[in-house]
């Protein structure tokens, strides 16, 4: 039975530990507004963009539009780009990532084709660092902070494009946390290169035709190296609310947790106080009435 | 007030402009080009350049943008750019520091601006 001064030093150290996590909890919900608010900023642009490309590639000849549209024709070598978060104590968000990044290169590799990584953030990073370090081309670090600069998605999606045109790999893939709700988040995977296009979306220029300056494919051509940075931009505004979200979510639970832990704690503190003090009482009479 | 044409001027952050105006010039890849209400539909590329809003026969705002698109229809302008930046509202300083401390294209689009102002 542990001492009464054990118990003490144990509930204190529980109830220490859940200030941190209320702390935490508190701390991921005002930045989850604010996250949650640029990430709704961001969609009219990637929506627009993504509208626009919709009705330009209904109109593209397959046969001579970019290969940003249509991939180039191979299939051999895959890159992933792998969004996970910078820290940790966030539930199950950066472990989300890992597995499905996991089972994807296995998928991938089963299939005999080629696996780069990309990896932003450092969870996932360092998490598949052994197993997979070889075939990480990059890792980045410290981009998602309180808020997401598009100075940095462009960067990547530079450095995803200069990649496609260097032949270094054929298709690109992004992995990230799609922002559900403020309870869940879901593991989203979506296709860079080639281009996902909606083809069944009702085109927006309902049977108005356009004129276009320049010529469709040349726009074109100029439209989707921006859609890329674009795509990725909103990957890690999507991915820095749900991260935010994972973390409130876990801190509340941590913080109810060592609750009930204190309050098991604290029964078992008055109970072996209770049992000490009936034991001298029991100690004091029998004394007495042995003299 | 006249026919206006409702301007949207978003970048990948946010809706940075979203006001009706009489007309709307634009830096396409292909020369200038102003846009009246009623304007046939268009799907233009731009270039680094300023968007003029005309409003009661004036240009209202200034707006330095980094290329883009626009798409133009009858009743409305949207102009997607990855940077913008209000000239009426920027100030010379300020545009300073931050294009001191940018690099790339980012730096080389505030120095535009700077030298617009």
């Amino acid at each position: 039975m542990p001492s009464l001064k054990d118990l003490k030093t144990r509930i204190n150290s529980v109830k220490s530990t859940q200030k941190i996590t209320s702390a935490m909890k508190m701390v991921a919900a005002a930045k989850l507004r604010r996250a949650q608010d640029s990430a709704e900023r961001g969609r009219p642009y990637a929506d627009r963009m993504q509208q626009i490309i919709n009705s330009l590639a209904a109109k593209a000849d397959p046969s001579s539009a970019p290969q940003l549209l249509v991939g180039n024709g191979q299939d051999k070598t895959h890159l992933l780009v792998v969004v996970s978060a910078d820290r940790g104590l966030c539930g199950g968000f950066n472990g989300a990532i890992t597995r499905q990044t996991r089972t994807e290169v296995a998928r991938l590799r089963g299939e005999g084709k080629t696996v780069k990584l990309l990896m932003v953030g450092r969870k996932s990073a360092d998490a598949l660092r052994r197993e997979l370090g070889d075939s990480y081309i990059e890792a980045l670090e410290g981009i998602q902070g309180t808020s997401v600069a598009f100075a940095d998605a462009a960067s990547i999606g530079d450095k995803v494009r200069d990649g496609f045109e260097a032949g270094e790999f054929d298709v690109c893939t992004v992995i990230f946390n799609k922002f559900k709700s403020a309870i869940s988040q879901e593991v989203t995977l979506k296709k860079l290169i080639p281009a996902e296009v909606d083809e069944s979306a009702p085109s927006d220029d309902q049977g108005v035709s356009y004129e276009y300056e320049p010529e469709e494919e040349e726009l074109l051509a100029a439209v989707l190296p921006r859609n890329i940075s674009t795509q990725i931009y909103s990957a890690l505004l999507e991915s820095s609310a749900a991260e935010l979200a994972a973390r409130m979510t876990a801190m509340d639970n941590a913080t109810r947790n060592a609750g009930d832990l204190i309050d098991r704690l604290t029964l078992v503190y008055n109970r072996t106080r209770q049992a000490t003090i009936t034991k001298e009482l029991i100690e004091i009479i029998s004394g007495a009435e042995a003299v | 007030m006249a026919e206006t044409t409702q301007l949207e001027l978003v970048t990948p952050a946010d809706i940075m402009v979203q006001k009706p105006a009489e007309m709307v010039v634009a830096p396409g890849a292909e020369g200038l080009f102003g846009v009246l209400p009623r304007h046939a539909p268009l799907l233009s590329d731009l270039v680094r350049g300023i968007v003029e809003v005309h409003e009661n026969g004036k240009v209202a705002n200034r707006f330095m943008i980094d290329g883009g698109l626009a798409d133009v229809s009858g009743e409305s302008v949207t102009i997607l750019t990855e940077r913008a930046e209000d000239l009426d509202k920027a100030s010379r300083d300020e545009v300073k520091s931050r294009a001191d401390a940018a690099s790339g294209a980012e730096a080389e689009f505030l120095n535009a601006v700077l030298a617009a102002l």
